[in-house]
């Protein structure tokens, strides 16, 4: 600990973090733009400017680390002489006349800061040079004309995602924010995972969906879950007169500490699917709409008719409350004899029955993916879905990581992986066998294997690849304490396990959908085969269904779909029951490292609308069944691949 | 004590400023007792006294030699100058024109208009004011008081003006500090 003294007030600080943060944390307000507490410190505003005793010149709060007996002060009229005339700088820079900004009016941190400074003029009159506008992606716009020049996009754009899109060309006032080699925003490498609007403290960076919609004093917020896959991030859902402005990524989240893809960030402005207003019942080839009780009571007596010869399928996006009174509903109390995912547990399945058999979780999660130094991807494909935990990997990567890509197809992790196996032949098995007995020749073997040295050529010739390849990938999978392998599904899972102990590893897989773990534990984890059933229920509430399920739900004579979108599932059911979206509906969701989390209702529904778990137990009332909602417990009757939170 | 002498007017702005001066509804009564108003664009006398006001108060940048001399004749006849709204603060609006050149802006606006036809020309009448970069009031006379805000909030105007009127310099903060 150093002791410090700000404004004549003593502190106790740990060592080594800077004055601005010792200030932060003691309730001393130091204004900063270029300052982000998820970024590394920049020294780029100057507006921290803080008198230090016995310093020469001000010197910038962000970048000073305390040391002993330090004394500085925060409010002289040097200090606040010198911001405010760092802030007149900045605003003769650039074109920041506020009338036609977007962000003006309490969103914009360089206008605020302006206030706090009680500036009601610009000292100095703006010069007038037009930089460049970039408008060529479909998200966002980069209007260098706002831009201070901060860098925390920049920042953003590296240590937070590892993507490294955004830099700076020229220097100076002629500084400007260019993608990649100064090409258009929209045909760079740019993912748009949006990081650098959330971080923006100007107008400089502007998402088109939201730009003019509502300032963050007009919105409401509602703290929720993704449900674009199942690292569910932690978001922050902004909506104004019950409609969507934006979703932001929720900086104190546990699971993403912030950041989104554009799954999560900007793929729900775009849902432009026509919603389903009132429950329809297909009368002489046509669906007419009807009301609930109408609806509920023909599916009811479709279903008594059925008995047991009933497909039942859900979606894996649905929260665990409707994936459970689903599961009640037609497995246990209608004994129906399909009920499963639309997702087959294909992510799930193998795991699930590996866990079992071993009666314990074995997987980890995604802290010690983050402190992993080296990572073994096997056919997941982080670029395309559950990109945030490639962004977990990614950022690493400059700080020391090593990545080993094993797949058989193009991953989109191979470009910045340390080594790529790229296996010809044989399965997956023969290439991790290779690695296995390459670790063990090289001699880096920490655990045990039934795989020896001598068998290196014969796998490695099985996979097609040279033994060098192999045993440049041990190397690299061994270059570090406690490797992750992260893993797509669980079809090797038995070498895979032999291989993580052999290097002391931990073993981490994607699971798929938002709840597909929590669809394994309620074993919803079957293949779906239709097999003469008489009737089907098909929960997919706002979800897509692949084109395998809309074929086998095509086969059954009396189809039932809870949808919240006109889909060609709608237009061949005999009912359709509008269901909610995700915004729309209270619910758990249980993410690939089994945290459970409680996703809130950001948008109210129309009346007619009804959640999955409504309608079930709408259903159930019909069929004179009484649905409980002990999920929790049901949950944890099954081993799981990972340890479930309580 | 006599009243405080009080005149304003208008230069390159929108007469927003103006309207939410009007904005402040049964408070002007307040104003009137306050001050004597003298010449305001929305009255009967266009020009301050010769003999000088005490407040003279400019909406609008500076965009052509007609607003500059506007802006010149109410420095030399007032005592205290105040520059009202964003335009006459920093240039506001109708200094994005700035980031053009005055050819193209004219061109623009007389030519290549969606409305006009083949015939527009750029006026070039020699008694027409001659169009200039467009300043904030500051860059051409002097400013003793900036009241910001797009327009600024009929609370902010009467604040200002209340504490003109009583002799004191206004010291804008929290809630009537708003550039827009």
């Amino acid at each position: 600990m150093a002791t410090i003294t700000i404004n004549d007030k003593q502190l106790e600080v740990p060592d080594g973090i800077t004055v601005l943060r010792a200030a932060q944390a003691n309730g001393i307000d130091i204004p900063t733009l270029c300052d982000h507490p998820h970024l590394t410190p920049y020294g780029g505003c100057r507006l921290c400017l803080v008198e230090v005793e016995g310093a020469r010149t001000l010197q910038p709060s962000c970048t000073l680390p305390v040391s002993n007996n330090m004394v500085i002060k925060t409010n002289t009229k040097k200090v606040l002489d010198a911001r405010k005339f760092v802030l007149t700088l900045i605003f003769s820079e650039r074109n920041h006349f506020c009338p036609y900004c977007q962000v003006s009016g309490g969103d914009c941190e360089l206008q605020n800061s302006a206030y706090a400074e009680g500036m009601t003029h610009w000292p100095l009159s703006p010069n007038y040079q037009p930089y460049p506008m970039d408008a060529s992606h479909p998200y966002i716009i980069l209007e260098n004309n706002r831009c201070i020049l901060c860098r925390r996009c920049v920042r953003a754009c590296g240590e937070l995602i590892g993507n490294y899109t955004l830099g700076f060309e020229e220097r100076g006032a002629n500084s400007i924010l260019v993608a990649d080699t100064g090409i258009p925003l929209g045909e760079s490498t740019c993912i748009s995972c949006g990081a650098c609007v959330q971080v923006c403290p100007t107008g400089a960076l502007i998402d088109r969906w939201s730009a003019y919609r509502g300032k963050e004093t007009q919105v409401d917020v509602t703290n929720t879950v993704c449900v674009g896959c199942s690292v569910g991030c932690n978001i922050n859902v902004l909506t104004r007169n019950n409609s969507l402005v934006r979703i932001e990524g929720d900086w104190d989240g546990a699971v993403n500490e912030g950041v989104l893809c554009e799954v999560g960030r900007f793929e729900p402005m775009k849902v432009d699917c026509e919603r389903i207003a009132t429950p329809l019942i297909r009368k002489n080839g046509a669906l007419k709409a009807a009301t609930w009780d109408e609806a509920l009571s023909a599916v009811a007596d479709e279903l008594k008719k059925a008995s047991d010869s009933v497909a039942a399928l859900i979606s894996t996006r649905q929260p665990v409350e409707a994936l459970y009174g689903f599961k009640k509903l037609f497995a246990d109390k209608l004994g129906s004899s399909l009920v499963t995912t639309t997702e087959e547990g294909l992510f799930t399945s193998d795991a699930a029955v590996f866990a079992e058999s071993g009666s314990k979780a074995f997987e980890t999660d995604l802290k010690t993916l983050q402190n992993a130094g080296a990572v073994m991807v096997v056919d997941a494909d982080l670029t395309g879905g559950h990109q945030v935990a490639g962004f977990f990997i990614k950022r690493k990567l400059a700080v020391g990581t090593n990545l080993l890509v094993l797949d058989k197809k193009e991953n989109g992790l191979n470009k910045n992986a340390h080594k790529v196996l790229q296996p010809t032949k044989g399965v997956n098995a023969d290439a991790i066998k290779a690695l296995m007995a390459a670790v063990v020749k090289l001699g880096l073997a920490k655990g045990n294997t039934s795989v020896k040295a001598a068998d290196l050529d014969s796998f490695a010739s099985a996979a097609g690849l040279k033994t060098d390849d192999f045993l440049d990938a041990a190397y690299v999978l061994t270059s570090a304490e406690h490797p992750v392998i992260v893993y797509e599904n669980g079809k090797e899972l038995a070498v895979l396990q032999e291989l993580a102990a052999l290097v002391d590893g931990k073993l981490l897989s994607l699971k798929g959908e938002a709840n597909s773990l929590a669809a394994s534990q309620l074993h919803l984890d079957k293949a779906l085969k239709v097999n003469g059933q008489k009737a089907a229920f098909f929960a997919i509430g706002d979800d897509e269904a692949s084109q395998k399920a809309i074929q086998e739900f095509e086969k059954i004579p009396f189809k039932v779909v809870l949808s919240t979108y006109t889909s060609s599932l709608t237009g061949v059911a005999d009912v359709v029951l509008p269901s909610t979206n995700w915004l729309e509906q209270d619910g758990h969701y249980i993410n690939l490292e089994g945290k459970v989390q409680e996703a809130k209702k950001a948008i109210a529904p129309a009346d007619e609308t009804w959640t999955t778990v409504q309608a079930l137990n709408g259903l159930a009332d019909k069929m004179g069944i009484k649905l409980d909602d002990n999920w929790t417990k049901e949950i944890h009757n099954r081993v799981s691949v990972v340890e479930i939170s309580k | 004590m006599a009243k405080p002498k009080v005149a304003s007017d208008w230069l390159a702005g929108c007469a927003g400023c103006h309207m939410s001066l009007l904005d402040m509804d049964e408070r002007i009564a307040t104003v009137v007792s306050l001050v004597d108003l003298r010449s305001t664009p929305i009255t009967d006398f266009k020009h301050p006294d010769e003999s000088g006001v005490d407040v003279g108060i400019l909406e609008g940048g500076v965009n052509n030699t007609a607003n500059e001399e506007v802006a010149k004749m109410m420095r030399s006849r007032c005592k205290i100058l105040v520059a009202l709204g964003d335009c006459a603060v920093f240039g506001g609006v109708p200094a994005m024109r700035n980031f053009f050149t005055i050819e193209d802006s004219l061109k623009r606006a007389y030519v290549e208009s969606e409305s006009t036809d083949d015939s527009g020309k750029i006026p070039n009448d020699p008694e027409l004011a001659v169009p200039t970069k467009v300043r904030a009031l500051q860059d051409v006379v002097p400013v003793d008081v900036f009241i910001p805000g797009c327009p600024p909030s009929a609370d902010a105007i009467f604040f200002a003006i209340s504490e003109l009127a009583q002799g004191r310099i206004p010291d804008l903060k929290g809630d009537t500090l708003a550039w827009h």
